[in-house]
């Protein structure tokens, strides 16, 4: 037989109806799916060999053990040594790629122009005291005569020895320590949660009291006339007998309830402080609280943003300032803070990218020195206000955590703690090199426990009553939030487990008064101004208030139990 | 349900989750979603549409005032015995490994039909709407063990399968013994645990046993591998319901 064309049409129709009953077709269209998962738009994490480097979180005073899984440099992953992390420390290795960060802001420009105003009427706010930069700030404004603000936590409280907590809305479970600490201590105190909304700390409280957000004085103050009157009743008589307790919050009545309480210099203490070279003591400003500070008196305000683990409303810095021509220069990681209010933002380095050590915590009684060690390089351009503030001073600070680690050995007291291999040792067993490169690798330093020091009573300021005419709803503000990566959104978008902190939440019934819908935007206005918000509809927020977020544009306008108005945007 | 079309495993890797230990700080949500390469939200997620492999939902008695008190319930895939995601996949994508009982998803074979999104009976399947994306600079970060998903493919957990095989290359007991899935080691509450239900002596044996433990729509017989323990009643009711908690719509 000749083939013809025809033929060979025909073989080839054939072919294709015959391959239909074959699983060759059907097999390509899995393989079709194969090959669009290499599509050149999806990233390809980077290999390289995998290990682990440890440091401590600088998002706050808790500074929890990490370990980090690196490939390379590279962190890819944060864990915590001894417990779990926060879900902000987490994922704190995408802080550096936030797409919120500040890059640019010239150093030089900011420091010729405060050459220019002169260091009269300088000051600098520190917003994370107590770390070895503030010894460095605080010697520097000794030296140039400026003022050093800041406002320490000032005392710590020892959760081994409490067996009733009292608590006017700090989230105890929920950030305020060391999850790690708090969780081990957990089983041995009777929690007692004061608050509007049963928060994540309410939840897993023994006891949650549920009080008109801004009515929280009314119980403190109840207690106090109590205890003050000899015959306690109700929950002062059950913080007497299920004592040792000890009370929590920023309510004015607090310092006094828990002297009476006997809890000061046993459950709360001052909070212990690692050692520091004393001649560092000698030439250091003292510690001035923004609200001590005459108004109109700042000429040049330098602050530490970078580091931040708290958040002072602007309107409550911008009344220091003079009211010609102040200079304000912000040291900072993200263009939403006081970067909106600032002459010059410069933009800084961030954990974890810089070396730092962490602050004092508040939920142990024992002093200890950690440091938080780079993971990663920080970008180039980025300015330290240790050094700046140095420069104007002729202070050396590059190698004050170098000495004051040598100040700690030198004294040779406690036990290092080296994660890497759960080992203790005492420090006078340690050569000082090794002492260094031991904290450098993640160690820790804990002194000796100290229940000598009762802190100072300074009584909280009352806010002044505000009148509620025009402004129905009363605010429950959140906590500070550390800064977030952008993964948080999986806990703000998609899901309702945390509050946005540019988002409010409102009643059903304040919602459909405000004519704002779920998801919508708004407008949140207070004495103090205004701000655009998202809204959540959430029936357990209480009819009358609004819950706000933590961002710092909300924070600007709106405090605890503030009075505010919600409008259409 | 079919036991024809379900694969039998000879392992069972499972979790108790005790329910009157979460705050609902959201740490296993996190964990997860750095763990397994999910990327962060996009503009127009929603709780519908966005990618949580883990998601902690929050769930309250009905009360009113001091009455009210509430619980988080963290939400998987529950790792089912008879899985009903696997007898409806056309493209076997899905299996049960043979070894440790966990339901695996192959996005690699994923059409992207959703016909197991339909079929599973608590929720937690997630399908990807948009291609991933992370911000300038942060896919640095991402984890080496797991490749990131394209869009139009459904994902759930999987016990952090990259732990899984990097403990078995190791090859040691030791290895073994400390798999476990991000959203365990980071629970700071250790309200999350994991391990192997067979073990007798096993942490996780020993709490599905406990006698206030219950397992999620145990009617219907999928035999899942997530024990949820709470004391208190009125959890144990409301988690009866397929999807614990109101969900808020968000525009």
């Amino acid at each position: 037989m000749k083939p013809s064309r025809r033929s060979l049409f025909q073989f080839a129709g054939g072919a294709v109806a015959g391959a239909l009953f074959t699983p060759a077709p059907w097999r390509l269209i899995t393989d079709t799916a194969l090959w669009s998962e290499n599509w050149p738009g999806i990233p390809r994490p980077r290999r390289g060999e995998i290990r682990a480097k440890f440091t401590h979180c600088a998002l706050c005073t808790a500074g929890c053990a990490v370990r980090a899984r690196c490939v390379g440099e590279q962190p890819v992953s944060l864990a915590g040594v001894s417990g779990g992390l926060c879900p902000f420390g987490l994922a704190a290795h995408h802080l550096p790629y936030h797409p919120a960060r500040l890059k640019q802001g010239s150093a030089s420009e900011a420091a010729a122009e405060v050459a220019r105003h002169g260091t009269q009427g300088i000051a600098l706010l520190d917003l994370n005291p107590g770390r070895t930069a503030s010894w460095a700030y605080r010697r520097t404004m000794q030296a140039i005569n400026g003022t050093y603000l800041a406002e320490p936590e000032p005392f710590a409280v020892d959760l081994r020895g409490v067996k009733t907590l009292l608590s006017f809305g700090v989230p105890v479970l929920d950030g305020w320590g060391n999850p790690a600490n708090v969780f081990a201590a957990r089983g041995s105190f009777h929690l007692i949660q004061v608050e509007p909304i049963e928060s994540s700390t309410g939840v897993l409280a023994d006891e949650w009291i549920p009080v008109a957000p801004g009515h929280e004085s009314v119980i403190s103050q109840a207690i106090l006339r109590s205890l003050q009157q000899g015959n306690p009743s109700g929950l002062a008589r059950q913080l007497v007998d299920n004592g040792p307790s000890a009370v929590l919050g920023d309510l004015p009545e607090i310092p006094e309830i828990n002297r009476l309480l006997g809890a000061y210099g046993k459950i709360v203490v001052a909070r212990p402080e690692a050692p520091v070279p004393e001649s560092w003591k000698k030439s250091a400003a003292s510690v001035t609280r923004l609200a001590d500070l005459p108004d109109n008196s700042v000429r040049v305000l330098l602050i530490d943003e970078a580091s931040a683990v708290d958040y002072i409303p602007w309107h409550r810095i911008a009344r220091k300032l003079v009211r010609e021509n102040p200079l304000v220069v912000t040291f900072t990681a993200t263009r939403g803070g006081y970067a909106r209010y600032a002459n010059h933002a410069i933009p800084a380095a961030v954990y974890p990218e810089i070396l730092d050590d962490i602050a004092p915590p508040n939920d142990r009684i024992a002093a200890s020195f950690r440091l938080s060690v780079p993971l990663v390089t920080p970008p180039a351009g980025m300015a330290n206000l240790a050094e700046f503030a140095g420069a104007l001073a002729g202070v050396q600070a590059s190698n004050s955590l170098r000495e004051r680690v040598g100040e700690i050995h030198r004294l040779g007291q406690g036990t290092l703690l080296t994660y890497a291999d759960g080992k203790e040792t005492p420090l006078r067993d340690l050569p000082g090199d090794d002492f260094w490169r031991a904290l450098n690798a993640g160690g820790e330093w804990v002194g000796e426990p100290s229940r000598t020091d009762p802190p100072s009573l300074q009584p909280a300021p009352v806010p002044s009553a505000e009148s509620t005419g025009d402004l129905p709803l009363v605010a429950i503000a959140q906590p500070h939030n550390p800064p977030g990566s952008p993964i948080m959104t999986k806990l703000y978008q998609e899901s309702n487990l945390r509050l946005a902190p540019n988002r409010i939440a409102l009643s059903p019934a304040d919602a459909r008064a405000a004519g704002v819908r779920n998801g919508g935007r708004a407008v949140l206005q207070t004495r103090l101004g205004k701000c655009g918000v998202e809204v959540t509809v959430d029936p357990a927020v209480p009819e009358g208030s609004v819950r706000v977020g933590a961002s710092p544009g909300i924070q600007d306008v709106c405090g605890p139990a503030a009075r505010a108005k919600v409008v259409s945007a | 349900m079919s036991t024809e079309t379900s694969k039998k495993a000879a392992g069972r890797y499972g979790m108790t989750i005790d329910i009157d230990r979460c705050n609902g700080c959201g740490s296993c949500m996190v964990a997860c979603a750095v763990e397994n390469n999910v990327p962060p939200a996009e503009s127009g997620a929603t709780d519908r549409t966005g990618i949580t492999w883990i998601r902690v939902f929050q769930i309250d008695n009905g009360g009113r005032g001091a009455e009210k008190r509430s619980a988080f319930i963290p939400m998987l895939c529950q790792h089912c015995g008879d899985a009903p995601c696997v007898s409806v996949c056309p493209q076997q994508a899905i299996d049960v490994n043979p070894v440790t009982g966990i339901v695996e998803q192959m996005p690699e074979r994923c059409l992207g039909c959703r016909y197991c999104m339909v079929a599973c009976p608590y929720h937690a399947r997630y399908f990807n709407w948009w291609d991933p994306a992370w911000p300038a600079g942060m896919e640095k970060t991402l984890n080496p063990d797991v490749a990131p998903r394209m869009r139009g493919v459904v994902e759930k957990c999987n016990f952090c399968h990259g732990r899984w095989h990097a403990a078995k290359q190791a090859g040691t007991s030791d290895s073994l013994s400390a798999y476990v899935p991000a959203c365990a080691e980071a629970c700071p509450t250790r309200a999350i645990r994991f391990g192997n239900l067979d073990a007798p002596a096993a942490d996780v044996a020993l709490g599905s046993q406990d006698p206030d433990s219950f397992r999620l729509l145990e009617s219907i017989d999928t035999d899942p591998k997530i024990y949820y323990r709470s004391k208190k009643k009125w959890v144990r009711e409301a988690a009866n319901a397929p999807r614990p908690g109101k969900e808020t719509p968000r525009g």
